[in-house]
């Protein structure tokens, strides 16, 4: 049970998608524009990830090493597909607002990242919970990111109003590079609880790597 | 040779298995989809391009054959107190990005265009999807049948630098009026015309 607990709770916070290990940026910075979409998205993903990962772990004994990529693309890509199949019969204007990145999560290096470093080598409960986890993790980095961003950006949550009437929509939040902006910013934020929180239990703080012209070795050659 | 043929045959035996999983999940789902389409994207459409109606065109759509040829084309009706007062058809041609999907209302009285509504595109976002856009698809309301470019000597002012998806949505129509034409007598066949 703690294994399982393990598994699952380390894709909210130690190994928090997209934050933590900073994989899958492309939807994260195309698709959450709104918490709406961003929760969407997400909800995507977790099936995704969980449905492949299991997949992944059921076939891993009988994949052979030299081309589980491509076993692992295949695996990936159909569940995709089934996802877009569904959500055109289910949900269409979600489709029509995900649009073209209801495909690309195929692509989405969480997805393959966790088959390779994860599903391949584990159990199939132990690949499903860490697959959930991941994807929730990932659900909520997404429509957080998303929140933020169309508070700013038009002064509504999911589509209602919250600013005050007088407010002036920051644009620049929906646009491109307000996605970028917004998601260093948050990175900044988390590592600085994290160091934080190290310091306060006494532990070493993780330094980044030296800033220094000497750990970098390329000028000095 | 042993590891080669290993991994060609798990490799066939999951793309198999995929595919017909694949196959099956779209056919399940395909009648379905198709009334999402006509709900999301054509039903809008047709409330755009015709008006005046108080039936449902969704629900009251036929389809028909193109004399001469063997193409089937969808017709949304547009009825008022059971008498015809226009139709609705879609076309499509190829852009900039891909398919372009018109609808394009005729109105049986004046024989003229009632309008069209862009419903498929994947143009370039600000340059080929303003097609889309009110500004270029108003130009159509009430037009005559005899749709051309500015360019070709024609009245409709396309896009400026979006000369290919300008085309194509162009194209559509003339496409729908070609086909409107020659399916009419069935229309008036099939709905009791009005006016």
């Amino acid at each position: 049970m703690s294994k399982l607990w393990k598994e699952f709770s380390k894709g909210l916070w130690k190994d928090l998608p997209p934050f933590k290990v900073v994989l899958g940026l492309c939807p994260v910075l195309a698709v959450t524009k709104t918490a709406d979409n961003g929760f969407g998205m997400g909800l995507a993903v977790i099936f995704v990830l969980t449905m492949s990962n299991v997949l992944v772990s059921i076939f891993r004994k009988i994949i052979p090493p030299k081309v589980r990529i491509a076993c692992f693309i295949v695996i990936a890509a159909s569940l995709v597909v089934s996802v877009e199949l569904l959500m055109q019969a289910f949900a269409y204007p979600l489709y029509q607002q995900l649009g073209i990145f209801v495909p690309l999560i195929v692509v989405n290096c969480i997805i393959l990242g966790r088959a390779e470093a994860f599903a391949s080598k584990n159990p199939i409960l132990l690949s499903a919970v860490d697959g959930l986890g991941m994807g929730i993790g990932f659900t909520i980095s997404l429509t957080l990111l998303g929140g933020i961003r169309e508070l700013f950006g038009y002064g509504t949550l999911f589509g209602t109003r919250i600013m005050p009437e007088h407010y002036k929509p920051f644009s620049f939040m929906v646009e491109a590079p307000g996605a970028f902006v917004c998601l260093g910013l948050m990175l900044s934020a988390m590592n600085i609880f994290t160091s934080w929180q190290a310091r306060r239990k006494g532990q070493a703080v993780l330094d980044n790597p030296g800033h220094e012209c000497r750990s970098c070795g390329i000028c000095s050659r | 040779m042993k590891e080669g043929l290993k991994m060609i045959a798990v490799l066939t035996l999951i793309c198999g298995m995929f595919s017909v999983t694949l196959a099956g999940l779209k056919e399940a789902t395909e009648s379905r989809i198709e009334e999402q389409v006509l709900t999301y994207v054509q039903g809008p459409a047709i409330n755009q391009v015709l008006s005046g109606f108080d039936n449902s065109p969704v629900t009251d759509r036929m389809k028909f054959t193109v004399h001469g040829t063997e193409e089937r084309v969808t017709v949304f009706p547009a009825l008022k107190e059971g008498l015809l007062l226009g139709v609705a058809l879609e076309t499509f041609t190829k852009g900039h990005g891909g398919e372009v999907g018109v609808m394009v209302g005729f109105n049986l009285s004046g024989e003229n265009l009632s309008g069209i509504a862009i419903t498929t595109m994947k143009e370039t976002p600000g340059i080929g999807a303003r097609i889309a856009g009110h500004g270029f698809t108003s130009q159509f309301k009430d037009h005559s049948m005899d749709v051309e470019l500015t360019s070709k000597g024609g009245s409709i002012e396309g896009i400026a630098g979006a000369t290919t998806s300008s085309t194509a949505s162009v194209e559509a129509v003339k496409q729908a009026v070609s086909i409107f034409q020659k399916i009419k007598p069935q229309i008036t066949q099939a709905w009791p015309g009005g006016s």
